[in-house]
Parts: structure tokens; C-alpha cells; sequence
């Protein structure tokens, strides 16, 4: 019998190298390293000027940690992204997910307390782990309501964001009597952040290029009808993809709060649109998890460069400086323009019988 | 029994006759959204309350004796009596509390809450219709509400301080919110129409711009001396719009919400009657056809926007002249309500008043619920995700529609109903 699964085209897979979108984000990359050097040589020359404290920011371990710290929210949240929106699911409340990821993950660990342990592990890594399970709890609630109920996946992944953001301070004031939590005391190290991105990239390339399960995946988003055929159930490919998007948002959203030890929940709490920067680092990173991760370390770098600017007191209010990755976000969006939705985003596959 | 099937049978046959009609359907799921909200709340209140710590049980669970820290009947008591100003006096020999009177407090602030939410709910509802998903109402508001101040501070001085000048600030004041909403909201649409970027996610980002910038305007340029918070200076008295016959306190003017009513009513008119108005909605069903209609659908993409974030910034100089007298950096949300509020009146401008009154209740209620019990206010913002979860699956709605029998198929009871929405509450609890 003809495999219907040879006639899926995939696009983004096989025109790799001739898509323009690849050579375009090469010149950014060159623009970009020609930048840091002629930084780091005007640095060097001129060490009193903006361009010198500019270079000293840059180059700085401190910057580099942050940037790890911040990076880990973002890009472990744009791979989930990845996974739910390849498998045909767009899942837009990547932001919720990192919100009750990163309340829970500081409330477990306040609850066992910092030091104990439970069966040999650590309070910081069972807090770890609950955080990750509600993520991915909150994901499974989204992924029924939008598979089975076939409900409108924007507004209800809008609706997993509200939700997180009201039950995560409700939460907080139940248990801590503030929106905000105390400090735990005990922190994750910068280099566990950093690491479990690089791993997390790389595993979720590998998944989506060479396993059966990637393709599926793909299949489930380009294709649904061809994988119907070949006897893959595609809801339930699509479940698989939506609850990765929990589990890793799951991971960045813990990540985030246990490098800090504390859970922020005033105002937009302190994910602060980090899940919806992990949307457009996908888009910008064209559904590649490689891809994600360069436009996430990108946006997290100029996060912590402005915090960094901040803490040297330049005369330059420190919110103008923060509306910057904002901004360019919005550039990069408008100049990558078109990305290309897998075929069936957003649609609701009905099983023929 | 057979008195209870009867009953029964007869709700059913009444609900059977909206089973086909859309907006009467949209009407119905909206109401049972709300209704499983309530449910699904007071799960949580329940939950929360046993394990919060207090001192003395405020609800003892009957059959069980298990205590709770929050009486999940008194928080609802609270949260739609308090804000209504207490016209129900609960546990009283009459049931109407006679001290009541329309005009309190609590009433005011409800409404001036409502009168907000219809601004914001319909700048959301036109983009909607245009097929275009405006989360940036937002920061279309801060930015209208900032050009209103400052335009209105700087004309007072050359206008008579009588009513008629009042008058003629507050007009100018309203067209300069409009004006820079309305700009506000061209951006995303011009980038969505000619570059192809997705509207959700620049509007999302020019929100936290949009905050930003004008934080950082008022903080460096603009701000009134003296001031403790980062404010602009306050709009003259007579500039403000003043209320006929509630309290001051309660930033609430009947004019303004009047004014919202006729937008209510003029928005119906221009999508659902006028040529623009099918030029939008062909544009936001089927875009494709729309174009070979001879519609521009690029040009009606900016303009919807651009539609969508006016009115945004008539919310924002509302916001302004009636509740604040300033532009003040703590903006509250109502951006974002708008967008529960919209999605609750199925984008239909006429659905926008009573989801705006609802929405204003909660607020409302929930400042009376800060004052009256332990429990945390933030339960209304997750009553208000739960809304939109709840409104944005109505195949399950239908699902239980048909279990019920709604569809003729079959006999069943009104238990069923319950039973369901009770097990899909604790499911969504998790």
C-alpha cells in the first residue's frame, strides 16, 4: 500500500537552504557579530566613552548570566510553542503557562521547605517538577477545550492567560497573604538555566526532524487528512503536542522563578509578556527550535543589557530602555512578514468514519 | 413527578425554539458561561477557603461538618448585592433593604465601570467583526487618555471657564483621545494589511510600548508639580465631566454613559447597515470574496483598526474626564475587559451594553468584596478568564444541549444539565 505520509510536503524542512528566510537570518547574524566587534574594538580604543560602557555591558559575565536567566522563560515556552502550533494547535497562552508554572513552582517548594527533602529529592527540585505539572495541567485543560469542544483556539488560549493571571496572585494571597510570595532563600544557579535550554533545543530539534513522533507531528499540522489514512489518530497527536507546549512552558516558567526564588504577581506579575515575546521568537525563528532559541537568546540579551544600563545610571529612563526589545519584536515581525502557519493551524479536524 | 416532567418538557420546548437561531444561541451560551463560572468559582472558593488559614470557620459544610475559611454564598451575596449598593437585605424581615436609595456609591462605581467597558468593549467588537483580533485596545486607551489631558490642559486657558467652555474642552478633549487612539490602532492595522504581521502580537507589544512611552512622557515632561505619583497635571473642574445625581466620589456621569448607549446604537447601525459596515464584516468572514467583491480589503483592515483604536481612546478620555481628572501612570485594565467584554456580547455591539454591566458589577463586587470578607478580589479576574474559557467552547454547550435532548432526539431532564456542568467544573478546577 502507497504511505499517503511520502506526498507531505515539508516545506520548511526541505527548502531549508533555498529559503531566502535562512539566508536572511544569516545576514542578520553577520550584521549583528559586525556590530559586536566594531563595539568591542571602539571599547577598547575609547574605554571612557558610551561606546567603551556600551562594550562593558556586553561583554559582561554579569549580562551573560542574566541573559541565561532570562532566556530559559522564553525560549523553553517558544518550543512548547512550536510543538502545539506544528501539531495544529495555536496555543497563545504560552503566557499563563509561565505564570501558574512559576507560582506553583515557588509555592511547592515554600511547602516543603527550603532544605527538606521528599524521597531523596530536594525541595527546590520537587517545586521544579509541580510547577511543571500544573503547566502542563493548565495545557491539558486548553488542549481539550480546543480539541474535543472545538473551541476557538485564540480566545481560549486568551482565556488560559486571564486565567493564570488572576488565580496566580488569588493564590498567592491565599496562601502568602500578598500577590507577591516572600523570597525562599535558595535559588537555581544561572548554569542550570543555560543548560536546560541548550538541552531542550536540541531535543526538540531532534524530535521534530527524526523521530516518528515529529513527523506525525508535522503531518498533524500540515496534513491532518493523510495522517487520519495511515491510522494515527490526529487528536490525539494533537493532545501530545499541546501538553509538550505545558511541559515546557512548565520548565521556563519554574526556571524563571526559582533562579529569583520568588514569585512576583503584581501587574502583569513577573512574566511580563515573556510568553508572547516566545511567540513571535518562534514565528521569527520560522517554527526551526534552533531558530527560536537565537531570536530568544536575542530578545533576552537586550533584556538584560537594559537592566544592566540601568544599574550604571545612564540619564536614559530605564522604561524607554525596556520598550526596546518590545519594539524590536515588532520590527523583526513586520520584516519577516509572511511566516507560514502550518496548513490546518487553528482548525478542527472532524475523524471520517 | 409527572408535574416536574411537564415543567421540564415545557423548558425544553421553549429552548428548543432558540436551539437554531445563532444570535439567540450566542445569547444562551453567553448565560450558561456565566452560570458555569459561578459554579466553577465557587469550587474555588471552597477549595481555597479550606486551605487558607483563619481562626474561626466562616461556612461549616453541611452533612460533612468540615469547616472553610470563605462562605462561598456570602462572597456572592457580597459580590452582586454590594454592588448594587445593598438593595437586598438578606436575612431581614423584608427582603428590599429601605434604606436603599439608586444613587450610591457602590451603584456609581459599578456604572462607571460599565460606562468604560463599553468603550473599550466596542473598540474591541469592531475589529472583531473586521476578522482582526485587537488585544492593543489597551494601549490605545493609555495613549488617547494622555493626548485628552494634555490637549485639554493646554486649551483650558483659552476658553471661558463657564459651562459652555466645559463643554467645548470636554468635545476637544473626547477628538483628541480619538484622534491618537485612532492612530494608535492605524499602526498595527497598516503593519497587518501591507507587512503581513500579525495583528495579536503587535498589538500585545505596543501595549507594553504604549505604557511605556507615556510612563516616561508624563514622568520626564509632563508631570504636575508635586506630584507623589506620576500624573499630569488635573484637568480644570468645569472640564471634567460631572455627574447629575450620584455621589462624587464615585467617578459615575450619567452623561458620559449615555453617550455610551448612543455609540452602543450608532456602532449597530454603521456595521450592521451601511455599506462600510458590509465592507468590514465581508472582509472579516471571507476576505478572499470580499476582494473580488471590489472591497479593498487592505484599506478596510487599516480603517477597522484604526475605528477600533478611536474608540479605544474615547475610552481612554473617558477614563480621563470622568474618573481620574488626570492621566495617571496606574491605568487600569480596562483594555483588557473590553476584550472579555466583547467576547461576551458575540461582537455584536448591542450585546456590548449588558456584558459591560456585568463586568462592571464584578468590579464593583469585588471592592465590596476587599471590604466585606478574607477572600482575595483577584477571584473576579479568574471568574473573568473562566468567562471567556466557557464562552469560547460552545460545542460543549451544544454537546450538552443534545445530551439534554434539546434537539428533540430525546427525553431527559434538567438534572443532566447540572450534573454536567457540575463535573466540567471540577475539570477545569484542575
Amino acid at each position: 500500500m502507497r504511505n499517503p505520509l511520502n506526498e507531505v510536503h515539508v516545506p520548511v524542512v526541505d527548502d531549508l537552504i533555498e529559503d531566502d528566510y535562512v539566508r536572511s537570518l544569516a545576514l542578520a547574524g553577520i550584521a549583528l557579530a559586525a556590530f559586536l566587534t566594531t563595539l568591542g574594538i571602539g571599547g577598547l580604543l575609547f574605554p571612557d566613552s558610551i561606546a567603551g560602557d556600551l562594550a562593558g555591558i556586553v561583554f559582561n559575565a554579569g549580562t551573560a548570566t542574566a541573559t541565561a536567566r532570562l532566556a530559559a522563560p522564553i525560549v523553553l515556552a517558544a518550543l512548547g510553542g512550536i510543538f502545539a502550533e506544528k501539531s495544529g494547535v495555536i496555543n497563545i497562552g504560552l503566557e499563563g503557562l509561565l505564570i501558574i508554572s512559576a507560582f506553583v513552582s515557588v509555592y511547592a517548594t515554600s511547602l516543603v521547605g527550603a532544605g527538606n527533602t521528599v524521597l531523596g529529592l530536594p525541595a527546590i527540585v520537587v517545586g521544579f517538577l509541580a510547577g511543571i505539572a500544573a503547566s502542563a495541567a493548565l495545557a491539558g485543560v486548553f488542549g481539550v477545550v480546543c480539541i474535543e469542544f472545538k473551541a476557538d483556539q485564540i480566545i481560549a488560549g486568551l482565556a488560559v492567560w486571564l486565567i493564570a493571571l488572576g488565580l496566580a496572585p488569588f493564590m498567592s494571597t491565599v496562601f502568602f497573604g500578598g500577590v507577591n510570595t516572600p523570597n525562599l532563600g535558595v535559588s537555581v544557579g544561572w548554569s542550570y538555566s543555560a543548560a536546560m535550554v541548550v538541552v531542550a533545543t536540541a531535543a526538540s530539534w531532534w524530535t521534530l526532524n527524526h523521530t516518528a513522533f515529529g513527523k506525525h507531528l508535522r503531518a498533524a499540522g500540515e496534513n491532518p487528512k493523510a495522517l487520519d489514512t495511515v491510522g494515527v489518530s490526529v487528536s490525539r497527536v494533537r493532545h501530545a503536542g499541546v501538553l509538550l507546549s505545558g511541559v515546557l512552558s512548565g520548565v521556563g516558567g519554574s526556571a524563571l522563578a526559582l533562579s529569583i526564588g520568588q514569585f512576583v504577581g503584581s501587574g502583569e506579575t513577573m512574566v511580563q509578556g515573556k510568553g508572547f515575546i516566545a511567540i513571535v521568537a518562534y514565528l521569527f525563528g520560522n517554527y526551526n527550535p534552533i531558530g527560536a532559541f537565537g531570536a530568544g537568546v536575542l530578545f533576552a540579551g537586550l533584556d538584560a543589557m537594559q537592566v544592566r544600563l540601568q544599574q550604571l545610571g545612564y540619564a536614559v529612563p530605564d522604561t524607554l530602555v525596556q520598550t526596546i526589545p518590545y519594539v524590536v519584536v515588532i520590527v523583526v515581525l513586520a520584516l519577516v512578514g509572511r511566516t507560514r502557519l502550518p496548513e490546518a493551524a487553528g482548525e478542527h479536524y472532524e475523524t471520517e468514519d | 413527578m409527572s408535574r416536574i416532567d411537564a415543567i421540564a418538557r415545557s423548558i425544553r420546548e421553549f429552548l428548543r425554539t432558540f436551539v437554531d437561531l445563532s444570535v439567540a444561541e450566542r445569547l444562551l451560551i453567553s448565560v450558561a458561561a456565566i452560570f458555569l463560572s459561578v459554579v466553577v468559582g465557587f469550587f474555588i472558593i471552597l477549595a481555597s477557603g479550606r486551605v487558607a488559614a483563619c481562626e474561626t470557620a466562616a461556612w461549616t459544610m453541611p452533612v460533612t461538618g468540615l469547616g472553610f475559611c470563605y462562605d462561598p454564598f456570602q462572597v456572592y451575596a457580597v459580590l452582586f448585592n454590594g454592588a448594587l449598593g445593598y438593595p437586598f437585605a438578606f436575612g431581614e424581615p423584608g427582603l428590599f433593604n429601605p434604606d436603599w436609595t439608586p444613587f450610591n456609591l457602590s451603584l456609581g462605581l459599578t456604572l462607571s465601570e460599565t460606562t468604560l467597558l463599553v468603550f473599550t468593549g466596542l473598540s474591541v467588537a469592531v475589529a472583531f467583526r473586521a476578522g482582526l483580533f485587537n488585544i492593543g485596545t489597551q494601549g490605545q486607551l493609555v495613549v488617547g487618555g494622555l493626548a485628552t489631558a494634555l490637549v485639554v490642559v493646554a486649551a483650558a486657558p483659552v476658553f471661558p471657564t463657564g459651562r459652555l467652555g466645559g463643554i467645548a474642552l470636554i468635545v476637544i478633549g473626547v477628538f483628541a483621545g480619538a484622534i491618537a487612539g485612532g492612530v494608535w490602532g492605524a499602526i498595527p492595522g497598516a503593519l497587518k494589511a501591507y507587512a503581513d504581521a500579525n495583528e495579536v502580537i503587535t498589538t500585545i507589544m505596543l501595549n507594553f510600548i504604549a505604557a511605556n512611552i507615556a510612563y516616561v512622557l508624563v514622568l520626564e515632561v509632563f508631570r504636575a508639580e508635586g506630584s507623589s505619583v506620576v500624573a499630569t497635571q488635573y484637568v480644570p473642574e468645569h472640564a471634567q465631566i460631572q455627574p447629575w445625581f450620584f455621589p462624587g466620589s464615585a467617578d459615575f456621569a450619567e452623561a458620559a454613559l449615555l453617550a455610551g448607549v448612543l455609540f452602543v446604537v450608532g456602532l449597530y447601525v454603521l456595521i450592521e447597515h451601511t455599506t462600510f459596515g458590509y465592507d468590514l464584516r465581508t472582509s472579516g468572514i471571507q476576505p478572499a470574496a470580499a476582494e473580488y467583491g471590489g472591497v479593498n480589503a487592505k484599506l478596510t483592515t487599516v480603517r477597522a483598526m484604526t475605528l477600533s483604536g478611536a474608540l479605544g481612546g474615547v475610552g481612554g478620555a473617558v477614563w480621563v474626564l470622568m474618573s481620574e481628572g488626570r492621566w495617571i501612570a496606574s491605568v487600569p485594565d480596562l483594555g483588557f475587559d473590553g476584550i472579555t467584554v466583547s467576547i461576551l456580547a458575540g461582537n455584536n455591539p448591542l450585546g456590548v451594553f449588558p456584558a459591560a454591566f456585568l463586568f462592571g458589577l464584578l468590579k464593583g463586587g469585588a471592592l465590596e468584596i476587599g471590604f466585606q470578607t478574607d477572600v482575595p478580589t483577584e477571584l473576579v479576574a479568574v471568574l473573568r478568564g473562566l468567562i471567556i474559557l466557557f464562552v469560547a467552547m460552545p460545542e460543549f454547550f451544544r454537546m450538552i444541549g443534545r445530551y439534554a435532548g434539546l434537539d428533540g432526539s430525546g427525553p431527559a431532564s434538567g438534572a443532566t444539565d447540572d450534573s454536567a456542568a457540575a463535573s466540567e467544573g471540577g475539570e477545569a478546577d484542575a
